[in-house]
Parts: C-alpha cells; sequence; structure tokens
C-alpha cells in the first residue's frame, strides 16, 4: 500500500517535472510562441493580378498578415500602424519591402475586394486570398491561428484570429513576429534590421 | 383650500421625473468619431467616451445609425493572441464612472453601411438607454492615427518584437 503511494508520488512528481521544463514557459508572450521549431516558408496565394508566390519577391523583405475585411478595428488597426511604419523608410528602403494581406474568410473576401482593402491602407500591400485548404497551410506555416465563429449579429459570423505580423527576410527566412499594436518606430526598426539579415 | 397643496403635491409627482433625469440627461459623450475604411467595406466602427455623472448606473441598450443597414454594440476580446469579437447586450456606465468605446475594445459597429465613408463626414448615431431615453450625437469620420500629433511616435509598453535566432 505504502509502495504504491509512492510510486504514484514519484510518477506525479516525473510528470510535473516534465512539464516545468518543457512546456512551462512563463516569460512567453503568447503560447508556443518561440516553443514551436523553424516556422515559415514558401507559398503560393491568389491577387487579383494573378497567382503569387512568396518566392517570388525574394530579394525583399516581406510583411505577412492574416485578417478579413469584415473586421472593423483590429484588421484597420494593424495594417494603418504596419503602413506608417513603411512610411517612417525612406524610398529605396520601402522599394525592398512588400506586405501581404492574406484573407481568413476566402468565403466573403473575393479578390476584388482583398485588393481594394490592402492597397487603401498602403501601396506596398497586396491582398491575397484562395482556396480555404491553401490559406490554413500557409497559417500553419508561419503559426497563425484562426477560426469562424457564428454570432448573433447582422454579420452572421466573425472569425476569430491571431494578429501578428511576420517579418521574412529577403532570402525567405522568418526573420521576427511583430505583436499586434506594434508601434510604427518598431515596425520600421524590424523591417531594417531584416533588410540587412542573411 | 386643502385642494391647492395637493394640487402641487400631484404637480411635483408629475414632474419628479423630469428633475430626477433620465439616464439620457445624466450620460455625456464624449469625442465620437468612425474609423475611416475603404470604399466597398461593409462594417466599420465608432468609438466614444460615455461619462455618468448620476448616483445610479446607466445602460446603453441599443444604437441607431441611418448611416447603415444594422447597428450593433460588440466589444473584442484578446484572448491568448486571438482577437475575438463579440456581440454585446449592453454597454454599462456605472454611476458617476465613465464607459470607454476605443479601438480594440466596445464599440458600435455598424454593417453594411449605405455609401463609402470620406474622412470627416458626419455620422448621426442614436444611443437608446435602458429606460428608453435616447440621445443623438454627431460622430466625425477620421483616419487612424497611430502617431501623436507632434510627430513623435507613441511610446507604448506593447510591442516587444520577438526575434528568431538562427543558429548555424
Amino acid at each position: 500500500m505504502k509502495r504504491g503511494i509512492l510510486i504514484g508520488a514519484i510518477v506525479v512528481l516525473s510528470v510535473l517535472l516534465v512539464w516545468a521544463t518543457v512546456v512551462w514557459q512563463p516569460a512567453s508572450p503568447r503560447p508556443g510562441a518561440l516553443s514551436q521549431g523553424p516556422r515559415g516558408g514558401d507559398f503560393t496565394l491568389q491577387a487579383a493580378s494573378g497567382p503569387l508566390a512568396l518566392h517570388d519577391l525574394r530579394g525583399k523583405v516581406v510583411l505577412l498578415y492574416f485578417g478579413y475585411t469584415m473586421c472593423p478595428d483590429i484588421c484597420p488597426t494593424s495594417l494603418a500602424f504596419t503602413a506608417q511604419g513603411l512610411n517612417h523608410l525612406d524610398k529605396a528602403e520601402q522599394e525592398k519591402v512588400k506586405m501581404l494581406f492574406v484573407t481568413v474568410d476566402p468565403e466573403r473576401d473575393t479578390l476584388e475586394r482583398v485588393k481594394d482593402y490592402a492597397s487603401f491602407f498602403h501601396p506596398s500591400i497586396i491582398g491575397l486570398t484562395g482556396s480555404p485548404e491553401d490559406i490554413a497551410r500557409v497559417a500553419r506555416l508561419y503559426g497563425a491561428s484562426y477560426a469562424r465563429q457564428n454570432v448573433d449579429s447582422a454579420a452572421g459570423y466573425v472569425v476569430d484570429h491571431t494578429a501578428d505580423t511576420y517579418v521574412i527576410a529577403p532570402a525567405g527566412k522568418l526573420f521576427a513576429v511583430l505583436p499586434h499594436g506594434a508601434p510604427p518606430a518598431k515596425v520600421a526598426e524590424t523591417i531594417r534590421a531584416a533588410l540587412v539579415a542573411k | 383650500m386643502k385642494f391647492v397643496p395637493t394640487l402641487l403635491a400631484a404637480a411635483l409627482v408629475v414632474a419628479a421625473p423630469a428633475f430626477a433625469g433620465s439616464a439620457a440627461d445624466a450620460v455625456t459623450v464624449a469625442d465620437p468619431y468612425v474609423r475611416l475604411v475603404p470604399p466597398g467595406q461593409p462594417a466599420t466602427g465608432a468609438f466614444f467616451v460615455l461619462k455618468n455623472s448620476d448616483d445610479k448606473d446607466h445602460k446603453v441598450l441599443k444604437a441607431e445609425s441611418s448611416a447603415a443597414k444594422v447597428t450593433e454594440l460588440h466589444t473584442h476580446l484578446n484572448e491568448g493572441g486571438m482577437m475575438k469579437m463579440r456581440p454585446v447586450k449592453d454597454i454599462e456606465i456605472k454611476a458617476k464612472g465613465e464607459a470607454e468605446l476605443k479601438p480594440g475594445s466596445l464599440h458600435v459597429m455598424l454593417i453594411n453601411l449605405n455609401k463609402p465613408l470620406k474622412e470627416g463626414d458626419s455620422i448621426p448615431l442614436k444611443l437608446i438607454f435602458e429606460d428608453n431615453s435616447s440621445k443623438e450625437v454627431s460622430a466625425t469620420v477620421r483616419k487612424i492615427q497611430a502617431e501623436m500629433p507632434m510627430g513623435k511616435p507613441a511610446d507604448m509598453p506593447m510591442g516587444k518584437g520577438e526575434m528568431m535566432h538562427h543558429h548555424h
């Protein structure tokens, strides 16, 4: 009887120890943010002007953001802040940056709508859509999450989503992740660092 | 002669609600604005600060606007990095308190705008309170500003970018 309790206690403590060392990240700003392995990668989605692959933008810093146009607040804020970050750069720097706005609402966001929405915030922003499967695949590559929610609203449904901006260096590798609301000066600083990254 | 005091008392009882004040009397709306969104986009948000000078709590139950087909009350939740927008059944303003509608938080959502917004437009908003009193305000369409008017970037505690460390 006593031995059983002792073994049980050892098991419980071992599990706790493993959890504390491997899983628990007190300083982590968001679950799984840095604990996941290398993320990012190439993808192809649809712009109003035709298919666009990440590798078509090799040599430029690419900012990647997932959102949707029915989103009246978070997405406009993220895009406006990032646009202002872009405006901190000089002309030569701006020419080396592109931003991609990928919709997490492909059912409602047509090619035209996503293009108009994106370019409204800054001419360097390209709106992208695609099949639900393709979008899900790209989101997974970068660690973005989204989930459709039916709500009691004339909007019908909303799409919950993470609102980070992924910064991809000119060689195509994921360089940094800017959280939602990062001030424009921070956006510019990160872009400049990415421009000279390997 | 007795009926004069009664008449006075009756008059006071009738007049009392006017003196006690409706919710619309007690609640002021400060700095109402509507966010400018691209033409063709279906929805936007209206923001303002509600201040309640009364001794009791009040609530906004509904909002109406001729600028959109549907007007609703919503809020934003940030749960583990997931941004979630949800309708709310009311917005409460506590006695002597304030309720702030601002980006990332509570807002009046204007759904299916009747025409494209232009910066500087005046958008009529009607707020209906729990006692059926209402207040009409005019919200100005504004482009989102991230930076202080002096041109200095807003120094916010959030915004620590995570840099990926590449080990070769």
